[in-house]
C-alpha cells in the first residue's frame, strides 16, 4: 500500500489528478515522488506537498485534510483509494471501477460523469454529486455512491443510471433533468427531481413538490426491497415494511414527462 | 435542453406586440428601454407603439414599472422556477397541482391566461432581469425562461433577452467566449482555459480563498460582492484599476487611476443584446487608458520565468 | 529571401504538375530567383510543394459563432488544448475553436486564407474584432444581403438602381468582400416564425418579392459591380428531403450570371421525407457540369460531433425539433438571424450515410475541379481540421469502397458513390483547395505560385497514406515567414483582411439615414464599421 500523508493544508487548491491508484500501481517510489500537480498556477511534484510512504500497489491511502486537493481519483478504473481526512472537489469525477472511501467529507462533483465502481463519504458531500458537468448531457452513467451526511445543490443532475444514497438532507435540485438511475435522500429542499424525463427519486421523509408532479397513489414497491436489503449491507436503512408505511408516490416533471418518479416514505400512524 | 432564443433590440422594437419583463424594474433601471427598443418605441411592424402592445410585469413586489404594465403578476420570492415549469406544463397541456401552483401566489388561472396570451402573440419578447437571476435557484431560473421560451417557437415566434447589470459587462462575455471559448468563470492555471461556475466563478474563488491576488478591472466587488469575499480581497494583494476611487480601492493594495472608456478612451461596448457600439473620445485624460495600464504590465510579467516548465517543453523559443 | 529548392511542385494556376523547380521568395512574394548569401534554402527534394491553401467558405468568426462556442462548454472540455506559451495565446480547438486556436489550426494545416462566409453587417464590427484576434491567415469575409429589409424593400418597389447604390454601400460598411445570400427571403419570413420554401412564392410580408426575384436582382448587381467574387448563395430549403429541385431551380434562376453555390451537399437530396432520403448529386453534377457561369463548394459531412451554425432560422428550428437538443437563434434586425444547434452526424443513420455520400459524389461526379472546391461548411459538416480525412476519401478510391463497407445496406441503394472510381490526383487536390477557390473569390495574388503571388507555400512529405501527408505538412510558409515546421507552429504572423469597395454614390446616405433611425436601434454614424479598426487591410477599391 502506498501512503501519502499531506504535510500542510495548500495556500491555494492543489490539482492532484495523479492521485490515482492506475497511476501509482505501477510506479517506483521516486516515480510516484515526482509525479506532476498544479499548487495553483505552478507545477510541482509529489513530494513537495506529500510524505510519500509503502510500496508500489493499486491500494492507495492519503491521510490529511486535503479539503483543497481536486480532482483525487480522477477517472480511476481499479483498486483502493481511501483517504483519511476530507477530499476536495472532483472526487472520483469520470471514474469507472474501483472503490474511494472518505472518512470526511468531500467537496463538490464527487463521482461527475463517473460509469462505475463505488464512493463512500462518511461526513458531507458538496453539490453536483454525480452530477454531468455543464453542458454536458449526462451525469453519472453507473456505479454507486454512498453518503453519509448531508449533501448541496444538483446531487444527480442528469445521471442516467446507478445509485446515489444520502443519509442526510440534500439542497435544492435533487435529481434535476434526471434520465434514470434511483437516487434516495433523508430530506430535500425545494425543486426536488426538477424535469426529471426518467428515473426515481426515493426520500425517506415529506418533501416539498413542483406543481408539475401528479400525485398517484401509495406503493410499496418490490425493487425497493432489493435496493434496501444491499444497502443495509452498507449500513443505509431504506424502509419498505409494508406494516410500518407506505410510499407516496409522484409522477413527472410535467413539464417534460410523465415517466419520472418521486416515493416519499410515509409511516402509518400509530 | 439550454441554448438560447433572442434577437437584436430592433427585432422587438418593429415587431413585438408582447412584450414580458420578469424580475425587473426596466423603468428605474433601464429609463432608456421603454421609448428606444420596446414599449412606447414606433416600429415596422408595430406602426401604432405603445397601442400596439401588451405588456406584462412578472416580480415580487409593486415597483414603479407596474403602471407601465397591463397586467402585473405579483409572484412569492423564490417561486419563480415553480412558476416557469408550471408554464411549461400548461404549454404542452399537461397536469398540474393546483394547490401547488397556488403556493406560488399565481393562480392557476393566471398562469392559463399568460399562456394563452404567449401562444397567441405574433411576436413575444421575454426581458429577465436580476429578480430571477440572483434568486434562489439562480442559473436554472435562467434555464427555465430559456427554455420555456424555445418551446414556445412550437406555436409562435418568441425570443428572450436577459437585463443585465452595469458596465460593458456583455462585453467581457463577448471577448472571452472567443479567447477562450468560455463566457465567464475561467481558469487559465493550467495553461489553458477551463470552466466551472462555482468552481472558478468569481464570488466562489473569493469566499472559499482560493486566489493569493485579484486585479479588478471595470467592477467594484468591494460594494457589491457578499462580506466573505470582501474580507478575502483585503487580506490578499488586489490592484484596482478604476477611473474613480471605489469601495475596492480603499481595501486594494494598489489602485491605478485610468481615463474613462467612453469619454476619454476609445474601444467597443457590447449593448445587452451583443451589438457591438464604438465608444469614441470626446475628452483628453491626464490617465492611461485601462488596455496602456495592463499592457505595461504585462511587458513587466513577459520578462519573467515561465511559471510552468512542462507547459513550455514542447515549444522551442521564438 | 528564400529558396524551396528540389521539390515537385504543383501549381496548377501556371499549368505546373509536378515539376521538379525551385520557388524563390523575396520581400513575401514569389519570384523569379534569388541570389546571394543572404538566402535561406529549404531543401524540399522529395517533398510535394502546394501553393498554401484557401478556404471558401468556413464560419470562424463574428456574433453567430462566438454564440455557439458559448452553448457548448462540453465541447470545449473534450477539446485539443492550446497552452499558453511565449509564442501562442491558450485556446481551445474541437469543434468551435477560439480565434488564436483557429489560426494555429489553420496554418498548421496548410492553409493560408480563409473567407469568412456570414457576416451581418450590423454585427460586422464585431467579426472584424475576432478576425484580427486569427492569427497567420488571410481574412476575407461575405455579407449577408439575401434577408435585408432595406434592400427587400427596395426590390419589392422595383428600385434596382438604389438597390445597388445601398448594397454597394453596405459592403463597405461591412468592410466586407463579398456578398452572401441564405435562404433568400426565408429568414425574413422567419422573423414571423414562417419559411419561404417555393422560390416563386411571395415572401411572408411582401407582395411582389419571391426568393428567386432576391437571388436573380442580388446576382445582377454583384455582377454590375464587378465583384470579385460572385453571389455566394446558400439556397432555400438547406437539408430538407426532396430540395433538389429548389436548388436546380436557384441554378436556373442565375442563368447568365456568376454564382458561387455553397455547400451543395445540404441541396442535393431527393425524397420526400426523412425515410425516403436519397442522393440527388448526379442531377446536380449533370447541370452544373454544363453551366460554366457556376462554381460550388462542397460542404461535406464527416461522422462525428459537430455543431451547426447557419443563418439559416427556420431550418434551425426545425433540427432542434428533431434532435430535441440544445437550441440558439439570433434574429438580427432588418438583415438576418442565425441559430445554432448541436448535431452529431453518425454512420449507422441511414440519413447522415447518405449525407456523408452525397458531399464525396459531388467532389468526384463535377468534372472540373477549378469548379467545385473542398469545404465541409465549418463547423457543420465537420471542422475544418478534418480536411485531410476528405482528401483521402477523394485521392483512394478502395479506401473509400471500405469506408463504404460499414454503412448500413438501406443507405448504399440511396446513393451512387459506390459506381464512383474516380481518384483525385495531387494537381486536382491543389485545384480544389486553393488554385480554384482562390480564383472564385477573385484573389489574383492567391492560390499560385507564379512571380507576384503571396509567398504562402505549403509543403509535405510525399506519402502513401495521404490523410497523414495532409494532416501534416512538413513546411508551411504565409508572406514567405517560415510558421510552421514539422506539425508546429514556429512563428506567429499577423494575418491581413481582404476588403472591396464598391464604387457607390455617396447621396445614397441621405436616403438611408432616414430608414435606419425609423428601423435600426443604433445610430447611423455608428452602423459603418471604422477603416482606421482595420490596420494592414488589403483594400481593393472597383471603379
Amino acid at each position: 500500500m502506498i501512503t501519502l500523508s499531506l504535510k500542510e493544508e495548500p495556500p491555494v487548491p492543489l490539482e492532484a489528478e495523479a492521485l490515482s491508484p492506475d497511476v501509482v500501481a505501477t510506479l517506483r517510489y521516486d516515480e510516484i515522488c515526482a509525479l506532476p500537480m498544479f499548487l495553483g498556477k505552478r507545477q510541482c511534484r509529489v513530494d513537495d506537498h506529500f510524505v510519500v510512504e509503502g510500496e508500489a500497489s493499486d491500494e492507495l491511502e492519503i491521510r490529511g485534510d486535503a479539503g483543497r486537493v481536486k480532482w483525487i481519483g480522477r477517472g480511476m478504473t481499479r483498486g483502493r483509494l481511501r483517504i483519511v481526512g476530507n477530499a476536495g472537489m472532483h472526487l472520483g469525477a469520470y471514474m469507472k471501477g474501483g472503490t474511494i472511501e472518505v472518512t470526511g467529507s468531500a467537496g463538490d462533483w464527487a463521482g461527475a460523469e463517473m460509469s462505475g465502481g463505488l464512493i463512500r463519504i462518511g461526513g458531507n458531500a458538496g453539490g453536483q454529486i454525480g452530477a454531468a458537468y455543464r453542458g454536458s448531457r449526462t451525469g453519472m452513467t453507473d456505479g454507486t455512491i454512498l453518503i453519509e451526511g448531508s449533501a448541496g445543490l444538483e446531487v444527480g443532475m442528469r445521471m442516467k443510471r446507478g445509485t446515489i444514497a444520502i443519509k442526510g438532507s440534500v439542497k435544492d435540485f435533487a435529481g434535476l433533468e434526471m434520465k434514470g438511475g434511483t437516487l434516495i435522500v433523508g430530506g430535500a429542499e425545494l425543486r426536488t427531481g426538477a424535469w426529471m424525463t426518467r428515473g426515481t427519486i426515493v426520500s425517506l421523509t415529506r418533501i416539498p413538490l413542483l406543481p408539475t408532479f401528479a400525485y398517484s397513489g401509495t406503493c410499496n414497491p418490490t425493487f425497493l426491497r432489493l435496493y434496501a436489503r444491499q444497502l443495509g449491507t452498507c449500513g443505509f436503512s431504506v424502509p419498505c415494511d409494508a406494516s410500518a408505511g407506505a410510499y407516496l408516490l409522484y409522477t413527472g416533471d410535467t413539464a417534460v414527462s410523465d415517466k419520472g418518479e418521486i416515493l416519499a416514505w410515509q409511516p402509518h400512524a400509530s | 435542453m439550454g441554448g438560447k432564443v433572442t434577437c437584436t433590440l430592433g427585432e422587438v422594437k418593429n415587431r413585438a406586440d408582447l412584450i414580458i419583463y420578469w424580475g425587473g424594474n426596466p423603468a428605474d433601471c433601464h429609463p432608456l428601454h421603454f421609448s428606444r427598443y420596446t414599449l412606447n418605441a414606433k416600429g415596422k411592424h408595430v406602426p401604432q407603439g405603445r397601442k400596439g402592445r401588451t405588456m406584462v410585469l412578472v416580480d415580487v413586489r409593486e415597483t414603479p414599472s407596474v403602471r407601465f404594465s397591463d397586467i402585473f403578476l405579483q409572484v412569492r420570492p423564490g417561486k419563480d422556477f415553480e412558476v416557469v415549469t408550471t408554464l411549461r406544463a400548461l404549454l404542452k397541456n399537461r397536469p398540474v397541482d393546483e394547490a401547488r401552483v397556488a403556493e406560488t401566489g399565481l393562480t392557476l388561472e393566471q398562469l392559463q391566461n399568460l399562456v394563452d396570451r404567449m401562444k397567441n402573440a405574433r411576436f413575444g419578447v421575454l426581458f429577465f432581469g436580476m429578480g430571477l437571476t440572483m434568486t434562489r435557484g439562480k442559473h436554472m431560473n435562467s434555464a427555465a425562461v430559456l427554455t420555456l421560451v424555445a418551446e414556445l417557437n412550437a406555436f409562435t415566434k418568441f425570443v428572450s433577452m436577459p437585463m443585465r447589470g452595469h458596465g460593458n459587462v456583455t462585453g467581457a462575455d463577448v471577448v472571452m467566449r472567443w479567447t477562450t471559448g468560455f463566457p465567464f468563470g475561467v481558469n487559465l492555471s493550467r495553461g489553458y482555459p477551463r470552466f466551472n461556475p462555482g468552481e472558478f466563478s468569481t464570488i466562489d474563488v473569493l469566499v472559499r480563498g482560493d486566489n493569493d491576488a485579484a486585479l479588478i478591472l471595470g467592477a467594484d466587488p468591494g460594494a457589491t460582492m457578499p462580506q466573505p469575499a470582501i474580507d478575502h480581497l483585503a487580506r490578499i494583494p488586489t490592484i484596482v484599476l478604476d477611473p474613480k476611487l471605489t469601495h475596492t480601492s480603499r481595501l486594494a493594495r494598489v489602485h491605478i487611476t485610468t481615463a474613462t472608456t467612453g469619454i476619454s478612451a476609445p474601444g467597443t461596448a457590447y449593448r445587452m443584446d451583443e451589438i457591438p457600439l464604438p465608444l469614441k473620445p470626446i475628452l483628453k485624460s491626464p490617465y492611461p487608458t485601462d488596455e496602456e495600464v495592463i499592457r505595461r504590465i504585462y511587458e513587466k510579467v513577459k520578462v519573467k520565468p515561465a511559471w510552468s516548465p512542462a507547459a513550455y517543453a514542447k515549444v522551442p523559443c521564438a | 529571401m528564400l529558396r524551396i529548392s528540389g521539390g515537385r511542385v504543383y501549381d496548377p494556376a501556371n499549368g505546373i504538375q509536378g515539376e521538379v523547380k525551385d520557388i524563390c521568395i523575396a520581400d513575401g512574394r514569389i519570384v523569379n530567383d534569388v541570389q546571394g548569401a543572404a538566402v535561406r534554402t529549404i531543401p524540399a527534394s522529395g517533398m510535394v510543394v502546394f501553393p498554401g491553401g484557401v478556404d471558401v467558405h468556413t464560419h470562424v468568426a463574428g456574433a453567430a459563432l462566438n454564440f455557439a462556442r458559448g452553448m457548448t462548454p462540453e465541447n470545449h472540455r473534450a477539446a485539443a488544448k492550446f497552452i499558453h506559451s511565449p509564442l501562442l495565446r491558450a485556446g481551445t480547438g474541437g469543434i468551435t475553436p477560439t480565434t488564436f486556436a483557429t489560426g494555429y489550426l489553420y496554418a498548421g494545416m496548410g492553409y493560408t486564407t480563409v473567407n469568412e462566409a456570414a457576416v451581418p453587417i450590423l454585427s460586422a464590427r464585431h467579426t472584424h474584432e475576432e478576425l484580427r484576434d486569427t492569427p497567420i491567415v488571410d481574412k476575407s469575409s461575405c455579407v449577408l444581403m439575401a434577408n435585408n429589409e432595406i434592400l427587400l424593400d427596395l426590390f419589392e418597389e422595383g428600385e434596382t438602381e438604389r438597390a445597388r447604390d445601398v448594397l454597394a454601400w453596405l459592403i463597405w460598411a461591412a468592410k466586407g468582400y463579398g456578398v452572401k445570400a441564405v435562404n433568400p427571403g426565408g429568414v425574413a419570413a422567419w422573423k414571423w416564425g414562417k419559411d419561404a420554401k417555393v422560390l416563386s412564392d411571395p415572401v411572408h410580408g411582401y407582395g411582389k418579392v419571391t426568393p428567386a426575384i432576391i437571388i436573380a436582382q442580388l446576382a445582377a448587381i454583384v455582377d454590375h459591380l464587378r465583384l470579385p467574387h460572385p453571389l455566394h448563395i446558400h439556397c432555400n430549403n438547406l437539408g430538407v428531403p426532396g430540395n433538389v429541385s429548389t436548388t436546380l431551380e436557384t441554378m436556373r434562376v442565375l442563368e447568365g450570371h456568376r454564382a458561387h453555390m455553397a455547400h451543395l451537399q445540404f441541396h442535393a437530396y431527393g425524397g420526400d421525407d426523412w425515410t425516403t432520403l436519397r442522393s440527388e448529386a448526379a442531377a446536380v453534377a449533370e447541370y452544373f457540369n454544363a453551366h460554366p457561369n457556376l462554381t460550388a463548394d462542397a460542404g461535406a459531412i464527416l461522422f462525428g460531433n459537430s455543431v451547426t451554425i447557419t443563418a439559416d432560422g427556420p431550418w434551425q428550428h426545425l433540427l432542434y425539433q428533431l434532435t430535441g437538443r440544445k437550441w440558439g437563434n439570433l434574429d438580427v434586425e432588418n438583415e438576418t438571424g442565425c441559430g445554432i444547434v448541436p448535431y452529431v452526424y453518425k454512420g449507422s443513420n441511414v440519413v447522415n450515410a447518405v449525407q456523408w455520400a452525397v458531399g464525396l459524389e459531388l467532389l468526384l461526379l463535377i468534372d472540373d475541379p477549378w469548379r467545385i472546391f473542398l469545404t465541409t461548411d465549418h463547423p457543420n459538416g465537420a471542422c475544418f481540421w478534418r480536411y485531410p480525412e476528405v482528401i483521402h476519401l477523394l485521392m483512394d478510391a478502395s479506401f473509400r469502397r471500405e469506408c463504404l463497407r460499414k454503412l448500413p445496406s438501406r443507405a448504399l441503394k440511396r446513393i451512387v458513390l459506390p459506381d464512383v472510381d474516380r481518384e483525385y490526383t495531387l494537381s486536382e487536390i491543389a485545384t480544389i483547395t486553393s488554385a480554384g477557390p482562390a480564383r472564385a473569390l477573385g484573389m489574383p495574388r492567391k492560390g499560385h505560385l507564379g512571380p507576384g503571388a503571396d509567398a504562402d507555400v505549403t509543403i509535405y512529405n510525399e506519402s502513401p497514406d495521404r490523410g497523414l501527408m495532409f494532416r501534416h505538412p512538413r513546411y508551411v510558409l504565409k508572406g514567405g515567414e517560415v510558421v510552421v515546421e514539422e506539425g508546429d507552429i514556429r512563428k506567429v504572423v499577423d494575418g491581413r483582411e481582404l476588403i472591396v469597395r464598391p464604387a457607390y454614390d455617396e447621396n445614397i446616405e441621405e436616403y438611408l439615414r432616414p430608414l435606419f433611425e425609423q428601423y435600426y436601434t443604433v445610430a447611423f454614424e455608428n452602423y459603418p464599421v471604422e477603416q482606421e479598426r482595420l490596420e494592414g487591410a488589403d483594400i481593393r477599391e472597383l471603379g
